[in-house]
């Protein structure tokens, strides 16, 4: 059974603003795969629809066999809990430091109050800590996150989101606030996390060679829809073309030799 | 030379200015400046009129002016306590300082409930609009109206006037907490969201956090505005403390050394809590 389905999903901001139209695609357990398009396209709020932060206008999101949109209140807040998220701004407290940062990953598993207050277990700070050390911070445990280079501050937002312990880890652009080796080393663990953990990753992107070079499999978005879904190397030049607009097109696969690798 | 050659053109408008253009700096006679000017010409107007008007009841303008200058000497030169000891001024001091902690500290709670609800990243619209309406309403009265209305139920006295003060610090605090609170990253917010967080833990964990120093400095501030109200209060509401003294020793005593010497005393704490909100801001800034 597929982990996650979408299902003609739409959404419309308002009458003219169409930000996706009657979107599918499924999901399997253990995929590693990029969504692609260019800005504006509708990538992050086909991931925002999935755990429910953008509500759909219409259409069904199906999550781990429970239909996301009937979920109430609480059952909504469980099963994010399963669906970890990183983003393109890190989105951490910056005047927290970087351990309670992760701890936060904690919060949708814990009773409000016990989560308001701060208030873990010794399992949760050990676990947390275990987190750390696996995207190499166990250096900066009870570092500010403002002190942080870009970089970490993503690979603190990837130990959030694991210590969730998830499913599923939604990325929006990761890495399009980072330089090339920062990069590098945050594709690298997502693509580490998505084998050695199991964890099935969907990835936002718009650096097409970057997709290339990462995905298993590739979906196009344009203009809210979805153009291409298939293995990373049935996609042409030409589909790529298709999705970013020719000239575009040309650009992202030319400069593809120099960063990969 | 060369370099000044080419300097030159530079210099030069580019386009020469019109005429009628020349003596409003090259600034076009729109709506705008045609009203501010017209704004002044009835000042002046106003004023002229206002001076050439007043019943001056054979006032000579040069001893009044000299008279006020000796009674200025007098409060400012010769400070001196009669009435009251210097203990007893400490001790009006200190109801004044208190009457402005309890307002600031009854106001900053009930403004920090109310301040998450009047945030619009973190309340509907409805609540938001309703509570900022409400509380525009509250600061646009006076604090003194407040303490008069209060006084009805509670009569004239330091019931009256801490209500009417915390009313008043309420609805600054709230507008002043809200505002710091939408200016919280809403990628932060939505990023705890996204992890299963509910409202209180996001407020708590993100929100707080992120504006605790503007809470604090905002807060600093009211408890300074705070302390010439109550200040005030006590002489206008009977609330106590040096405001009191003060009323007395300048209405009931006519006099002006203490009065003088009050003022001296207001003044020397007012520069120490100016001193402390600065020293607070001074370090919160280089947190952030």
């Amino acid at each position: 059974m597929s982990l996650l389905t979408v299902k003609g999903v739409s959404k419309h901001y308002n009458e003219r603003i169409v930000a996706l139209s009657d979107v599918s695609f499924a999901i399997e357990p253990g995929e590693f795969v990029v969504i692609i398009g260019s800005s504006g396209a509708g990538k992050s709020t086909l991931l925002r629809c999935i755990n429910r932060i953008v509500e759909v206008t219409s259409g069904v999101v199906t999550f781990d066999g429970l239909d996301v949109g009937s979920l109430d209140k609480r059952e909504l807040r469980k099963m994010r809990t399963k669906v970890g998220m990183i983003f393109q701004h890190y989105n951490l407290v910056n005047r927290l430091c970087v351990l309670e940062n992760v701890l936060h990953g904690r919060l949708g598993y814990k009773s409000t109050w016990a989560g308001a207050l701060g208030i873990y277990s010794e399992e949760e700070k050990a676990q947390a800590l275990r987190v750390l050390r696996l995207v190499g911070l166990e250096e900066q445990v009870y570092q500010r996150c403002d002190q942080l280079s870009g970089g970490q501050k993503q690979r603190v937002g990837i130990a959030r989101a694991l210590l969730q312990d998830p499913k599923l880890l939604l990325c929006d652009e990761p890495i399009s606030s980072l330089d090339p080796n920062a990069s590098k080393v945050i594709m690298d663990y997502l693509k580490k996390i998505n084998t050695e953990l199991g964890i099935t990753c969907l990835v936002n992107l718009h650096q097409v060679h970057i997709a290339l070079a990462y995905a298993e499999r590739i979906i196009g978005v344009k203009r809210g829809r979805v153009v291409y879904d298939g293995l990373t190397e049935h996609l042409t030049a030409e589909t790529i073309h298709d999705i970013y607009g020719s000239e575009a097109g040309d650009l992202l696969l030319g400069s593809g030799g120099n960063h990969v690798g | 030379m060369q370099r000044e050659q080419s300097l030159a053109p530079l210099w030069q408008p580019k386009v020469r200015p019109r005429l009628g253009q020349h003596r409003a700096l090259n600034k076009p006679l729109d709506k705008g400046t045609l009203f501010m000017r017209l704004t002044m010409a009835i000042f002046l107007a106003l004023t002229v009129l206002a001076f050439a008007s007043f019943d001056y009841q054979g006032l000579n303008i040069y001893n009044a002016f000299l008279g006020t200058i000796a009674n200025f000497r007098v409060l400012m030169l010769s400070p001196q306590l009669t009435h009251f000891s210097l203990v007893e001024a400490a001790e009006g001091m200190l109801i004044t300082l208190s009457l402005a902690l309890l307002t600031t500290v009854i106001g900053a709670i009930l403004a920090l409930f109310f301040g998450l609800l009047a945030a619009q990243n973190l309340s509907s619209p409805l609540i938001s609009g309703l509570i900022k309406g409400g509380v525009a309403f509250i600061r646009a009265v006076p604090t003194i109206l407040w303490v008069l209305i209060f006084a009805i139920a509670a009569g004239l006295g330091s019931v009256a006037a801490v209500t009417g003060m915390a009313f008043h610090s309420v609805g600054y605090l709230v507008k002043a907490y809200a505002e710091a609170f939408e200016e919280v990253d809403s990628g932060v917010i939505e990023a705890l969201r996204a992890t299963g967080a509910s409202w209180w833990q996001i407020v708590c964990q993100a929100v707080l956090p992120t504006a605790q120093s503007y809470l604090l400095s905002w807060t600093f501030v009211r408890f300074e505005i705070n302390f010439v109200g109550a200040l005030a209060m006590g002489a206008a509401a009977g609330a106590g403390g040096l405001g009191f003294d003060l009323f007395l020793a300048s209405a009931h005593y006519f006099d002006l050394r203490e009065v003088g010497f009050i003022t001296y005393l207001v003044l020397a704490v007012a520069l120490v809590l100016e001193t402390i909100t600065t020293q607070i801001k001074v370090r919160l800034r280089v947190q952030t």
